[in-house]
């Protein structure tokens, strides 16, 4: 399989990244690994002449105890003892990315903006042509929810959901300058597959930052897929808990894999502060939210499975870190 | 066990495979790895309707664009081919209707892909789109459209299979226990990792070269001949390394033919690779099957009848389909006695991807019916499931009611092995919930008595033998080594004969200029038949070589032991000749020695209609215990380990025939627990390896394999096959190890988590408790 | 359509060539410097049969741009086999049945020279999880992963 041709921009500062992208409005994608864009590319889906490769710019890199940079290649964060030590959540989450292959060229930043998936959009140009082309490529309908004008492709990235969880937050460069928020707010919750996020056109993902108090929980994640390797999450729970389990302070969930973006489930988790974390309170928590989620068939395993799986992740995700040695409150 | 003492120097050790060093550094080439100059790219224009009838398709824009070289639609080589003579019914590019997303209804040769995939995007094809048949059921009786017109009394049936040996109804009017499954198989494919790929050359001299990752060189050589109206004798087939087949490569596939064709058209080399979705679509994998089974059995547990009936969906094309349709019955003949057995079995063409031969080819998705009903009868008579089958087992030296000639079997052996090593009794029904043993069995033909011939009296295989001055022995034949080893024992059986070194075996790439016929490596036939015709040619070889012998010592041949690379008075061992001296010796009469040997099966089987199905020389024989663990909430399990015993008579390279029970244990695990074609109406959903689920290296169990078989009389040095039938028995043996888990059934392959969730739950909502949970 | 000069070293050796912008590694190995051992699977990252080293790393060339190679280091099958003989690791696949078909063999020979090098005596755990990304259709993993931890000096 071959690419189209392309310009190949290589920017060395995110300044000179931010101008091309200015330049190139609307006929660039950003390149960070590959892994995700470029068989995309292959299947000639979404096709832009120009790519703008964030290879080259330092300041995207690197990986300490408080940041990760974008451009940090999942596998160097896997590789940090420090970063695993202190958030057991994020390292589970990047373990379980795609296969270690990808995981040596994939980007933290490139996982977050993870193009939302389904099976009638990860095909090749024939074989979307032969069905018709779909809202997300090319065309005007969705195969998955035909009474529909929204795109329902699923949020598939493992480490949005684990950073959510610990409240870390996202460094983004743009036009008008930087800002952090938030790594939930990246995604809109309006739930749309093609209207995804909520950057600004040419805004970068510069990095990661935690907060000091993320390093004093106890954090999760659990993710469900057929085989333990090579796949995408069908549902991938993050959780975090500060304080004892007698007593948490704060209980924090955040779930990918389901739906559009992935999500955190504060409402039914704020309950949860103050009061032992014992089994019946883990598994209200976890029914609750079960009733929440909509997952639809775009993925491998059915809908109704995934949903009802939620409620078993849920609570055995929580009940991993309700207490510093996971033990049952009382 | 078998002994391991050998009367063998080679045969019945570790092999390592003989090509080995240049696999492993990249050297070994590959059909991709080769080139040619002036090389064409060519590419195909796939069917985006699962049935269509094609109105016109217009190339004219194609042909103009940069880069191309010729442009080419179906009515040029209308010639029907497949790999059955008695159903050729495919065409190299669709003529006149296309009957499924991927029918191939046009080519370009261009000078590089992009030129190639723009010449592709202009070509207009006008077509009317005709009602598609994804479900084989609507094609059991009348349609609007036949998708072929061979389609009997209007339908979509491709063949309709009835047999009946004794006497089904009364059996079960006698019968003390019944049990009645019906098992449903989704489509698996071969996955290999090799896409699918050919170059082809023509040149002035008038002649055509075609390399091509093929399992089948011969019937490939056959079928580019017939469409493409060129004697064979001006066809040159060479088949370089071949990565992976399966029974993937084991049909002439319409790309080869392409390939040749556009070589044709251009006068220039064309090399064809196929993208992996382009390798789903053309499949021939194992066909989506419905097995509707009754099993009679009297009070003490002696099986009195199967009464089976199958709906096989064989997509677009016939393929192997006759075969199919008949081995999804008669492969239920072993390795049980059933004196009573009827069958109707039935294949439909529908309009997805063609079905064909993958590995255990007929004999998989009705085993597994068979062992998970055995199991549950098993359970009715309150009887080991050891013991059920040890009470039915076929005898050796025994005749089925089909007409099956068995010869050895140790397949009680395999039991014994199997239940001891596993410590079955110890631990069946009473591992605590959600842990659970099984047993499945298997039994798989070595070698199909019927070669696809113009005419069967020809040998199934020839080997050839050349030893010239400098000590080498270079060995031509047509059997296709893809990746199983049978270059190595090839090169193996030689030596032990000869008595010579292994690295003085030279086995020469297939290249049908040089290469005797053998017909290709599908049904476990090679290491039977090939190495029947390789002992006759080294033996005819070493007779020259015996005699030169006699003439150097004085000693009668008779007389005459071989040592390695040395021939010795057998009483007097300081009496010999060294390998070299004894060739040079003959030479001396002859110039280079050569030997021809070859393997023709006996006649067996019986006269009624479909008798040929089924018979084989050999049979072989498995039993094997999985123990598997089940998460009761989510559903997911893992296999910890798996005893696998298994009868491949002798085996002849230990390294081989464990390398082929540990990769049909992982490839039969795939069929069950995740591995399938999934459709939405006729079109795949999941073509790429990311989306076909093939397990990962931590899903692979623990696997001890228990190589129990006695010498097979008629095996070469007592060999039987060991490439398919070691994948039958792993599914049953799974299956039953989940019902032992946590008390379901589960009779819908793949078995995904989901369904093993939901049938946990549907346990608890009925209330029935299993091992007290 | 855009080309320019990449500075690389594959195999040891220093390459200076222009390449267009799309041009993928997995290409320039195979189709412009005839380095046929790295294998073309699936071009879509899932089979791992097109793994190389870039800068000592596992890396899926199907989804490398050769511009990424810029200033690196390539190392394919045919730069870790020894001008004599085999690479311990090579000849353990030989010698254990590690390679039937010998299609992914490449690819399984670098990731494994990889994970020896950085943990000299894995866990059959760790093994396992290290060929998680390469794919075999022939030996069931069960021979690759002796193989390796024989290497390691493991059982």
């Amino acid at each position: 399989m071959h690419l189209d041709p392309f310009e190949l921009h290589e920017p060395a500062t995110v300044e000179e990244a931010l101008e091309l992208a200015g330049t190139l409005s609307g006929k660039f994608d950003y390149l960070a690994g590959g892994t995700d864009l470029l068989p995309n590319y292959k299947m000639h889906i979404n096709l832009r002449p120009h790519l703008i490769s964030l290879e080259r710019v330092s300041e995207l890199r690197g990986v300490s105890s408080n940041r990760i940079g974008a451009m940090t290649r999942l596998a160097e964060v896997e590789e940090s003892p420090d970063l695993s030590r202190a958030y057991p959540g994020v390292a589970e989450a990047v373990r379980e990315v795609a296969t270690p292959l990808v995981r040596a060229s994939g980007t933290v930043g490139g996982n977050l903006l993870l193009e939302t998936r389904c099976f009638f959009f990860n095909q090749t140009y024939p074989w979307r042509q032969s069905l018709g082309f779909c809202l997300k490529a090319d065309g005007d309908r969705c195969h998955v929810v035909p009474q529909k004008e929204r795109c329902y492709a699923t949020f598939s990235g493992d480490l949005a959901p684990a950073l959510a969880a610990l409240e870390a937050e996202v460094e983004v460069a743009g036009p008008s300058g930087r800002r952090r928020m938030p790594v939930e707010h990246l995604y809109n919750a309006a739930g749309d597959g093609i209207l995804r996020l909520s950057l600004v056109p040419g805004e970068i993902v510069v990095a990661i930052h935690f907060p000091e108090s993320a390093r004093r929980a106890r954090s999760a994640y659990t993710k469900l897929r057929v085989r333990p390797s090579f796949d995408f999450p069908e549902l991938g729970v993050a959780a975090a808990v500060w304080g004892a389990a007698e007593a948490p302070e704060k209980v924090r969930l955040a779930i990918g894999g389901l739906e559009t973006y992935p999500r955190r489930f504060d409402e039914d988790t704020d309950a949860l502060a103050g009061a032992p974390l014992t089994d019946a309170r883990v598994r209200t928590v976890a029914e609750a939210v079960t009733r929440r989620v909509r997952p639809v068939h775009n993925t491998f395993l059915p809908p109704d499975y995934r949903r009802r799986m939620t409620e078993v992740f849920v609570r055995r995700t929580l009940s991993r870190v309700r207490a510093p040695n996971g033990s049952v409150a009382a | 066990m078998a002994s391991e003492a050998s009367p063998y120097r080679l045969l019945g050790t570790r092999i390592p495979y003989i090509e080995g060093p240049l696999k492993v550094s990249g050297r070994a080439e590959y059909t991709d790895d080769l080139t040619r100059p002036n090389l064409l790219v060519g590419r195909l224009l796939r069917s985006p309707w699962p049935h269509a009838r094609l109105r016109s398709i217009d190339v004219s824009a194609a042909r103009k664009m940069p880069g191309v070289a010729a442009v080419l639609t179906g009515e040029k080589y209308p010639t029907t081919f497949g790999v059955l003579p008695i159903t050729h019914d495919e065409t190299a590019l669709a003529v006149g209707k296309t009957r499924y997303i991927g029918d191939i209804l046009a080519a370009v040769a261009a000078s590089d892909e992009l030129s190639a995939e723009r010449a592709l995007a202009a070509i207009q094809v006008d077509a009317e789109v005709l009602p598609e048949y994804s479900d084989p059921h609507v094609g059991l009786g009348a349609v609007a459209e036949p998708i072929h017109s061979r389609g009997l009394n209007g339908s979509n049936i491709q063949k309709e299979v009835h047999q009946h040996f004794g006497d089904v109804d009364a059996a079960f009017a006698e019968a003390a226990h019944t049990v009645r499954v019906r098992g449903t198989f989704a489509g698996v494919t071969h996955a290999f990792t090799e896409p699918l790929v050919t170059m082809a050359e023509a040149t002035p001299d008038g002649r055509l070269t075609v390399w091509s990752a093929t399992q089948v060189p011969h019937y490939l050589h056959r079928a580019l001949s017939e469409v493409l109206g060129i004697p064979l004798h001006r066809i040159r087939v060479l088949k370089p390394e071949v990565g992976g087949g399966f029974g993937g490569k084991s049909d002439p596939l319409p790309h080869e033919i392409v390939c040749a064709a556009l070589a044709l058209e251009t006068g220039r080399p064309v090399k064809m690779l196929l993208d992996r979705e382009d390798v789903f679509l053309t499949n021939h994998g194992r066909h989506p099957t419905q097995n509707d089974l009754r099993v009679a059995a009297d009070a003490e547990g002696h099986l009195l009848a199967y009464d089976l009936s199958a709906v096989i969906d064989g997509g677009a094309w016939s393929s192997f389909g006759t075969v199919t349709t008949y081995y999804n019955g008669v492969l239920a003949m072993g390795p049980y006695r059933v004196p009573n057995f009827r069958y109707h079995g039935r294949r439909v063409y529908t309009t997805k991807p063609p079905s064909g031969a993958m590995r255990a080819h007929g004999g998989t998705n009705v085993r597994y019916t068979i062992e998970t009903a055995l199991d549950e009868l098993a359970e009715k008579l309150g009887m080991s499931p050891f013991e059920l089958r040890m009470k039915n087992a076929l005898p050796p030296n025994s005749t089925t009611i089909t007409q099956f000639r068995i010869t050895s079997t140790s397949f009680l052996a395999c039991l014994k092995a199997a239940r001891e090593r596993s410590g079955f009794d110890e631990k069946f029904r009473k591992l605590p919930y959600g842990r659970g043993i099984g047993l499945g069995c298997g039994f798989y033909i070595s070698g199909s008595n019927s070669p696809i011939h113009f005419t069967p009296k020809m040998p199934q295989c020839t080997v050839h033998l050349k030893a010239d001055m400098d000590g080498g022995i270079a060995v031509h034949c047509m059997q296709a080594d893809i990746g199983q080893g049978s270059n190595t024992l090839l090169a193996a059986i030689v030596a032990e004969v000869l008595g010579v070194q292994l690295e003085r075996v030279h086995v020469v790439p297939v290249d049908s200029d040089v290469s005797p016929v053998d017909i290709g490596s599908y049904s476990s036939r090679v290491t039977f038949m090939m190495g029947n015709a390789a002992r006759q040619a080294s033996e005819r070889l070493l007779a020259l070589l015996l005699a030169a012998a006699h003439e150097l010592t004085g000693y009668p041949a008779k007389q005459l032991r071989v040592r390695e690379e040395r021939y010795e008075v057998a009483h007097r061992p300081e009496v010999g000749v060294s390998y070299l001296e004894a060739l040079h010796k003959a030479m001396e009469h002859s110039g280079a020695l050569q030997a021809s040997g070859a393997y023709t099966s006996p006649p067996m089987g019986g006269t009624h209609k479909g008798a040929r199905a089924g018979t084989a020389p050999a049979y072989s024989f498995a039993a094997y215990v999985a123990e598997a663990s089940v998460d009761a909430e989510t559903g997911f399990f893992a296999v910890e380990k798996v005893w696998a015993a298994f009868d491949c008579g002798r085996p002849l390279n230990r390294l081989a025939v464990e390398g082929q029970i540990e990769g049909s244990i992982h490839m039969g695990l795939g069929q069950f627990m995740g591995e399938s074609m999934n459709y939405r109406g006729s079109r795949l959903l999941n073509p790429s390896l990311l989306e076909y689920k093939i397990p990962t290296p931590q899903q692979m169990p623990e696997v001890e394999v228990l190589l129990v078989g006695a010498d097979d009389p008629e095996g070469p040095f007592g060999a039987k096959e060991a490439g398919e039938g070691p994948l039958v028995a792993i599914l049953p043996a799974v299956g039953n190890a989940l019902y032992d888990a946590v008390g379901v059934r589960f009779y819908d392959l793949p078995v995904t988590p989901d369904k093993v969730w939901k049938g946990i739950e549907r346990r608890r909502a009925e209330g029935t408790p299993w091992k007290g949970t | 359509m855009a080309s320019r000069p990449l500075r690389t070293r594959v195999n040891g050796t220093a390459l200076e060539r222009t390449v267009p912008d799309e041009r993928i590694l997995l290409d320039l190995l195979r189709e412009d410097l005839r380095l046929t051992g790295t294998k073309r699977g699936c071009d879509l990252g899932t089979c791992g049969c097109c793994t190389v080293l870039l800068d000592g790393r596992p890396t899926l060339s199907c989804l490398t741009l050769a511009r990424s190679a810029e200033g690196r280091e390539v190392t394919t099958i045919e730069g870790v086999t020894p001008a004599e003989g085999l690479h311990p690791v090579q000849r353990a696949f030989v010698e254990r049945g590690a390679t039937q078909c010998g299609f992914c063999t490449p690819g399984f020979i670098l990731t494994s020279v990889a994970l020896l090098r950085d943990h000299p005596h894995p866990s059959r755990e760790e093994v396992a999880r290290a060929i998680s990304g390469n794919l075999c259709r022939c030996t069931g993993y069960t021979k690759i992963i002796e193989a390796v931890l024989a290497v390691g000096g493991g059982k």
